[in-house]
């Protein structure tokens, strides 16, 4: 007898693949207390671990599933649109809790990463998800790691329960501008996704403040906070403008991740995509230019100099070779922001040359022994015993050296 | 000169213990030979007695934490110059430069972070990449997994697993040593019988299935997936044994995606 099981877990992971989000960010920690004799699963703080990877070299660390591949919604891009003529399924509750538990106790996962299709209302959708976390959290003790992919519209009441049992919320975007949300996914609407994401950004705010004077934390809310998606290539809009979206998600809505998804064809697609994927080089250099963004002090306009970023080069490296006046920079003497600015200098090594610098002066043999990428660092710094010679910053075809060889695309024209 | 054999693995108690006493006599580093034993077998031909006799008023140093934790690791590494480099950095750390180890040029120093990010790494790899097989034992769900670290890593995931699985009964099998849980003891035991692993779980099949679909063919990055997954740690993961076929029929998949879309969209 064919197992009905794998069937829908068949179709239920596999609609699951095309959202790019597959970390555990990082909720804090915890752990079953000492005298607990039921319940299972631990955080360990920072992000979660990657039990396994697939050959697209992603990291599979959660049990990514639909509930259910049934939708009312007819969004383009979707491979679950109303209009699709793909294999439907459903898990009940009790078959996607004990999925979870049995992955769990093996090893195979950190937790589960739930989202669905809109089955009857967006209300009816949601409950269904809040009680699968629910029981995995009351019934089961589940210590594990919990990410919900809140249906936009659902009520306020529903997505206060899910932040309850789960560490992060999401809801994704999906297009940076209305103008394409009405074309490619008519029954969104940007104006309330932002809404749910200030629901969501107060109430996670709301738990952070101190203990009220009475010494109590308010409840706790999705203390690994909420992130989105938006998909890229699928409609027209440039790099600036999906960038300048993530920047004001950042700022407004407090996310903490924006995740990129280079649009992949799917099966069974409506006539209004692109039959093209969208090159994955791009969806890179989003995300270089995102962490530049957050982690690095640089500022859009910095980074973005035309309407979409440069392909060949990464964007730290695109920006130095506009700004080359500001090279070499002495490893020595310059200060954190600075170093950050350096092509080939990640925020660990900086750190790290941060801590050297108090106790010695740097020379050319550090640099080789702390193995840096010299070749590439080589024009753009200085040390003790060491600066670059002046015509490697200035000569005409500088920027040649850094192109990448050209590499045969799988479905390249 | 003076020899100091340590005989158990990984050998961070023996060596502490020896180190403390050298300590306290002042015995400098290059006057040290330092012998470890590469498996437990070793033991059985192992020196009868070389520890020295009752220690001398200890002075006490004070150690960064720092340094403690580094050597925490150092010293599950499979390297046996690793107590000889403990020793050595122990010494240079009191007597020379308690900031050391930020000296990351050093060469001493380097090669300590090297051991300690290795078993590191190797450590966190265990934790991901170990697969338990479910099975009853006297009406009781028993976890038993079989894995092959490169260094002493069980010993520091302990915690860890201890932690995550408190209530769950198991047992992780490594060449050297086992660890087996009843959700309030633990109880290692050396060189454990490799036989006790079970054959098959009746979970496997669908974990399986969700490996096989969870990836999108339309972008295979297969060295990407090489660098955090090598070949070595495959034997012990079941999901490997479709990574062949996947990539084989991922052209087939990912071209039928887009031949799919082309497809006129029925209307309703």
């Amino acid at each position: 007898m064919h197992d009905k099981l794998i069937q829908k877990l068949e179709i239920l992971s596999d609609a699951a693949k095309y959202d790019a989000s597959c970390a555990s960010g990082s909720a804090g920690k915890r752990k079953a207390g000492k005298t607990e004799k039921t319940g299972i699963g631990s955080l360990t703080g920072g992000s979660g671990i990657c039990h396994s990877f697939t050959p697209d070299g992603r990291c599979v660390s959660l049990l990514k599933i639909l509930m259910t591949n049934y939708c009312i919604y007819d969004c383009h891009y979707c491979i679950n649109r109303v209009s699709s003529s793909v294999r439907r399924a459903r898990f009940t509750v009790k078959e996607t809790v004990d999925l979870t538990l049995n992955f769990y106790k093996r090893n195979y996962i950190e937790g589960l990463f739930l989202s669905s299709g809109i089955v009857g209302s967006p209300d009816h959708t949601m409950e269904s998800m809040v009680r699968i976390a629910k029981s995995l959290r009351v019934e089961h003790g589940f210590k594990g790691y919990i990410h919900l992919k809140t249906i936009p519209n659902a009520s306020p009441e529903l997505q206060a329960e899910a932040g309850l049992y789960a560490d992060r919320l999401s809801i994704n975007i999906e297009m940076p501008t209305q103008p394409s949300l009405n074309k490619y996914a008519p029954e969104k609407d940007l104006g309330a996704i932002h809404g749910s994401m200030n629901t969501l950004k107060d109430k996670i705010a709301e738990h952070k403040v101190d203990k009220t004077y009475r010494g109590k934390r308010p409840p706790r809310f999705a203390p690994g906070g909420q992130s989105t998606q938006m998909i890229i290539g699928a409609d027209d809009s440039n790099d600036k403008v999906i960038l300048s979206t993530s920047v004001k998600l950042y700022s407004q809505q407090k996310l903490r991740r924006v995740y990129y998804s280079a649009f992949s064809p799917i099966p069974d697609a409506s006539e209004v995509l692109p039959l093209r994927p969208a090159p994955l080089i791009r969806e890179h250099r989003l995300y270089q230019a995102d962490w530049l963004l957050r982690f690095y002090g640089f500022n859009l306009e910095e980074i973005v100099h035309d309407d979409m970023l440069d392909m060949d080069h990464d964007p730290k490296l695109a920006w130095a070779l506009r700004n080359r006046h500001v090279f070499p920079i002495d490893l020595n003497k310059a200060d954190k922001m600075l170093l950050l600015r350096i092509p080939g200098l990640g925020a660990r090594t900086v750190q790290k040359i941060l801590a050297i610098r108090r106790y010695t002066k740097l020379s050319w043999m550090d640099l080789t022994k702390m193995r840096l990428p010299l070749q590439k660092l080589k024009p753009f710094i200085s040390v003790c015993d060491y600066s670059p010679a002046i015509h490697l910053l200035e000569s005409n075809n500088f920027e040649l050296q850094f192109k990448p060889p050209k590499q045969i695309e799988l479905f390249g024209a | 000169m003076k020899t100091i054999s340590i005989n158990s693995v990984p050998g961070y108690s023996e060596w502490r213990t020896a180190s403390r006493e050298c300590l306290a006599q002042s015995i400098a580093p290059e006057h040290i030979v330092w012998q470890g034993s590469q498996s437990l077998q070793d033991d059985l031909f192992g020196d009868a007695e070389q520890s020295p006799g009752v220690c001398e008023a200890q002075t006490r140093h004070r150690i960064p934490n720092s340094v403690l934790v580094l050597f925490n690791y150092a010293l599950c590494h499979r390297d046996t110059s690793r107590f000889a480099l403990c020793y050595r950095v122990l010494w240079r750390v009191i007597f020379e430069n308690k900031n050391l180890i930020e000296l990351k040029t050093d060469k001493d120093v380097l090669h300590l972070y090297t051991l300690a990010k290795a078993v590191k790494r190797d450590a966190y790899k265990m934790s991901a990449f170990l697969r338990f097989r479910g099975v009853t034992l006297d009406g009781q769900e028993h976890f038993i997994a079989w894995y092959e670290p490169e260094h002493y890593s069980l010993e520091i995931k302990l915690d860890f697993f201890k932690t995550r699985f408190k209530n769950m009964r198991w047992s992780i099998l490594t060449p050297y040593r086992a660890a087996h849980w009843d959700t309030e003891k633990l109880i290692l035991e050396d060189n454990p019988d490799p036989s006790v692993f079970p054959e098959d779980d009746r979970i496997e099949k669908y974990w399986l299935t969700y490996y096989a679909n969870i990836f999108n063919p339309a972008r295979i990055k297969k060295d990407a997936m090489l660098s955090s997954m090598p070949k070595k740690y495959w034997k012990n993961m079941p999901e490997t044994a479709l990574i062949d076929d996947m990539i084989r029929e991922s052209d087939t998949r990912a071209r039928r995606m887009i031949n799919d879309g082309s497809k006129q969209t029925p209307k309703r």
